[in-house]
């Protein structure tokens, strides 16, 4: 377990005067579950195209592996062992679900034969395997969401960074897929988790690190960050003493 | 010296020229998000429109003015309408079918004119008047006047009426003003009628300037593309001030290099911004790999 | 879940008993037999035609055209990069062979590969300041390039010999890639054609091919999956770029007068190559060589009986360009594809 395998330090975003994420630092170790909580335009999004490269940190580094990769363009995060999914699906939508995973499957594997077993073998584990043929336009919510994730898998990740995954799922495909995040991570991959659905938090976090407005406002096991006042205050407000007038 | 004040005067109204013919594709590129590769033709089939007015009517070519421009207007609803609205969403759809009519156009006015080189003789059009010492054509001024007039008249349009203030919302983010009310689709209609209006004021000014043929739009389109992109997609100032940049770089490249190598010029200014700075002058929509949005 | 069958059955699950070998696609065998069963089918009107001296004409451009409109396809239709600089790179592909011969007596067969490199090299330096940026700069870059070689063309007469052209003299020999019998150069054609449409299968059924799929649905996407896009967009294009160089090389030896007008004109040349893929399905593999088969012999025919009037075939492939983009998006092929096919055929 390397202390520095995911590091962000006094990471920034300045949208033109909007401050989007301000000052956040935490570190995830290899193997760990983590989930990122906080009420809406909090700068989690943010936070994650930080980390995967899609936006620049206006200050402060992120490390990962050992090395800064404030600078370095995403499809080389990728081969850096980051996998992402995006908060809106986006599946390839003219090719099939396995063609889909292929794209990511090719990273380590050139020939087409390889990239294609290995993309198979991952529908297969996420479930999608008799769909595998299907167009991704044809694949329903809940199928495009596992979509995504096969895509992330394909990569062979070290670390796969989930962006409200969850978000329009029923309970019981909710069960499944936290079941197949535990699967995961049973295997050693580094979870880090952006999420609203309370179960999802507490089942899939040994620690949860709260955003509010940008700053990191409280970091902690599951139980005790839910039940802080800071953030129960976050989201909700704060208990004010009504007075008639 | 005085080479230089009069290859500055020859570019400047020549600016003023290119940022009158952009200016609506720059609107229409920023509202719209898309590129109307036929631009330099419709700004041919205004030109022919205000030709064959003045042939017919005796009207002087500038008063044709009310004549072309609602009918550009209209042409412009009709080719949003009927071309561009139902492929707002395949990008690559847009330029073959902006392209088809771009050749459709050409090779229609073609047909009908048989070749034959149209042009509104200089006793009854263009004088000439001493500006600084130097001839100047006083139909380039008023093309000048004209694209400065436009330019101002787009500008109080844009920022203070609320048709214009709706136009910026959607240009800003159409899923957003969408949520706002705004009909995304009428202002889409709106605005390729005003900026193909615009480019038909265009028109009427230039059709005293230049001789008519029917490829005459390609002679202005890839310069219309190198000031949008230096004034920045979207920005109506950018247009007009780029365009008086390229004027001038022009006139002074044709001088000291070669005049028939202005495609050169143009091509090189647009490869440069992109390098350098690919959101131009004054974009509004900036086109950085991180910074030119999708709107879904 | 969606209830509607497609013409795919539905594959067994992992949890079920294993069904033998599940077909995820084609295979290798099954590709190149599809491919050597097109190329037989495309051969067929050589063999029945090679002696009619005006179908033999028409055969050889379209031959010509189905192999330069692969190659556009490769990074406009499979890459989704719409570039209009397919007419100047097969304009200085002509170019160059065409001087080579005139002013060394380099033969055409090794004016041939160095041209294509050199090309390749110039389309990749003008489109990799656009693809690093979104929107439609590399269509816009592209067709500033073409004009500005045109230009440079009909300006440069110790080059090109300007406005006035090179004319290269017969002399029929192998080496000069100079035929007295029209067939053997429509073999040629054929043959490039065959060249071409193979390489865009190979491209098809690989990585580079795949990734460049992924560039063209959703660079983001893509770019999350691992995929360099600006350098899967730069190999796109070079490879593009020489095998439409050879097609120029191959055109200027056929024709062997040579002039900007001829080789520069964006609906003649450049556009044309976009359109036949169009028509035939953009981003197939066989669209480009169905939409040749189609257009080209239609055109001629066109201009047969309507050449009286000038511009009258452009109206009618203006309007056909506007009719395609607007309700035949997928092209034959695509529209082909909405008909139940064996499994054995590929779906593109």
């Amino acid at each position: 377990m390397s202390p520095d395998f995911l590091t962000v330090k006094d990471v920034s975003k300045n949208f033109d005067g909007f401050i989007a994420v301000d000052q956040v630092s935490f570190s995830v170790e290899q193997g760990e579950m983590i989930s990122i909580i906080g009420p809406n335009g909090a700068g989690k999004t943010t936070l994650f195209n930080m980390l995967t490269g899609q936006l620049r940190p206006t200050a402060g580094e992120v490390y990962f592996r050992g090395q800064i990769i404030n600078q370095l363009p995403p499809h080389r995060r990728a081969r850096l062992g980051m996998g992402r999914t995006f908060q809106i699906a986006k599946p390839l939508i003219a090719l099939n679900a396995l063609e889909n995973v292929m794209i990511g499957a090719f990273l380590h594997r050139r020939p087409l034969s390889e990239a294609r077993d290995h993309a198979y073998e991952i529908l297969k584990e996420i479930g999608l395997a008799s769909r595998a043929l299907r167009r991704a336009s044809e694949l329903t919510l809940s199928e495009r969401r596992r979509l995504e994730v096969a895509r992330a898998l394909a990569l062979d990740p070290q670390i796969i960074l989930l962006d409200e995954v969850m978000a329009g799922l029923n309970a019981s495909e909710i069960e499944q897929a936290i079941e197949l995040f535990h699967r995961l991570h049973a295997r050693g991959l580094t979870l880090l988790v952006i999420e609203h659905n309370l179960r999802v938090v507490r089942a899939l976090s040994q620690r949860v690190i709260v955003l509010d407005h940008g700053i990191s406002i409280a970091e902690g096991g599951a139980e005790d960050i839910l039940r802080a006042p800071e953030v129960v205050a976050a989201y909700l407000g704060r208990r004010r003493e009504w007075t008639p007038s | 010296m005085d080479n230089i004040v009069t290859i500055l005067i020859y570019g400047l109204l020549l600016g003023g020229i290119y940022g009158l013919v952009s200016i609506g594709l720059t609107l229409i590129f920023g509202v719209i998000r898309i590129t109307n590769f036929a631009h330099g033709e419709i700004l041919m089939i205004g030109m022919y429109g205000t030709y064959f007015v003045y042939a017919w009517t005796g009207m002087s070519p500038y008063a044709a003015l009310f004549v072309v421009v609602p009918a550009m207007f209209v042409v412009g609803l009709l080719v949003q309408r009927l071309l561009i609205q139902p492929l707002l969403n395949e990008p690559m759809m847009q330029i073959f079918v902006t392209f088809g009519l771009l050749i459709f156009l050409e090779n229609f006015v073609l047909m009908l004119t048989q070749g034959a080189a149209l042009g509104i003789p200089s006793d009854n059009g263009p004088q000439v008047i001493s500006l600084l010492g130097n001839k100047v054509s006083i139909a380039q001024i008023f093309a000048f006047a004209a694209s400065t007039l436009i330019a101002i008249g787009l500008h109080l349009f844009l920022n203070y009426t609320m048709m214009g203030k709706a136009i910026r919302a959607v240009t800003q983010d159409k899923r957003a003003a969408a949520t706002m009310g705004i009909n995304v689709n009428r202002i889409f209609l709106l605005t390729f009628g005003i900026g193909t209006a615009i480019t038909g004021v265009a028109s009427v000014f230039l059709t005293p300037i230049y001789t008519l043929s029917p490829t005459i739009g390609g002679n202005f389109v890839l310069a219309a593309f190198a000031v949008v992109v230096l004034g920045g997609l979207g920005s109506v100032w950018g247009a007009y001030i780029a365009g008086l940049i390229i004027g001038v770089v022009e006139a002074f490249a044709g001088f000291y290099i070669d005049p028939t190598l202005k495609s050169a010029v143009w091509f090189l200014i647009f490869i440069a911004v992109l390098i350098v700075r690919p959101s131009g002058l004054f974009g509004i929509v900036g086109a950085e790999e991180v910074g030119f949005r999708e709107q879904h | 879940m969606s209830s509607t069958s497609t013409d795919v059955e539905e594959l067994p699950d992992a949890a079920s008993a294993s069904a033998g070998p599940i077909k995820l696609g084609p295979s290798k065998a099954q590709v190149v037999a599809q491919y050597l069963l097109g190329m037989g089918v495309a051969l067929v009107p050589f063999a029945v035609l090679y002696n009619d001296f005006y179908w033999i004409n028409i055969l050889t451009f379209a031959y010509l055209m189905a192999g330069l409109a692969s190659a556009w396809n490769i990074i406009g239709g499979f890459g989704g990069q719409f570039s209009l600089a397919h007419g100047a790179v097969f304009g200085v592909g002509a170019y160059f062979a065409g001087q080579m011969c005139l002013i060394y007596g380099l033969s055409p067969w090794l004016a041939m590969p160095i041209g294509a490199v050199l090309v390749a090299a110039i389309a990749v330096l003008i489109s990799w300041p656009t693809f690093r940026l979104r929107g439609p700069f590399f269509a816009i870059a592209t067709m500033a390039f073409n004009e500005v070689v045109a230009v440079f063309a009909n300006y440069s007469e110790t080059l090109t010999g300007g406005a006035r052209g090179l004319l290269i003299p017969f002399r029929a020999s192998f080496a000069n890639m100079i035929f007295v019998e029209r067939w053997k150069s429509t073999l040629l054609m054929f043959v490039y054609m065959a060249f071409v449409a193979g390489i865009s299968v190979a491209i098809r059924h690989s990585r580079l091919g795949y990734y460049l799929l992924s560039v063209r649905e959703d660079e983001d996407s893509a770019r999350a999956s691992g995929v360099n896009v600006v350098a899967v967009k730069l190999w796109g294009m070079a490879i593009s770029a020489a095998l439409t160089a050879i097609g120029g090389t191959l055109f200027a030896m056929f024709i062997r007068f040579l002039d900007p007008p001829t080789l520069f004109s964006l609906p003649e040349v450049g556009v044309k190559f976009a359109l036949l893929s169009l028509i035939g399905g953009v981003g197939t593999i066989w669209g480009p060589l169905l939409g040749a088969a189609l257009v080209i012999p239609l055109e001629n025919f066109i201009r047969a009986t309507l050449g009286g009037l000038p511009g009258v075939h452009l109206v009618i492939l203006g309007l056909l360009l506007m009719l395609a983009a607007r309700f035949l998006k997928r092209g034959i092929v695509g529209a082909l594809g909405a008909i139940r096919w064996p499994r054995w055929m590929s779906r593109r």
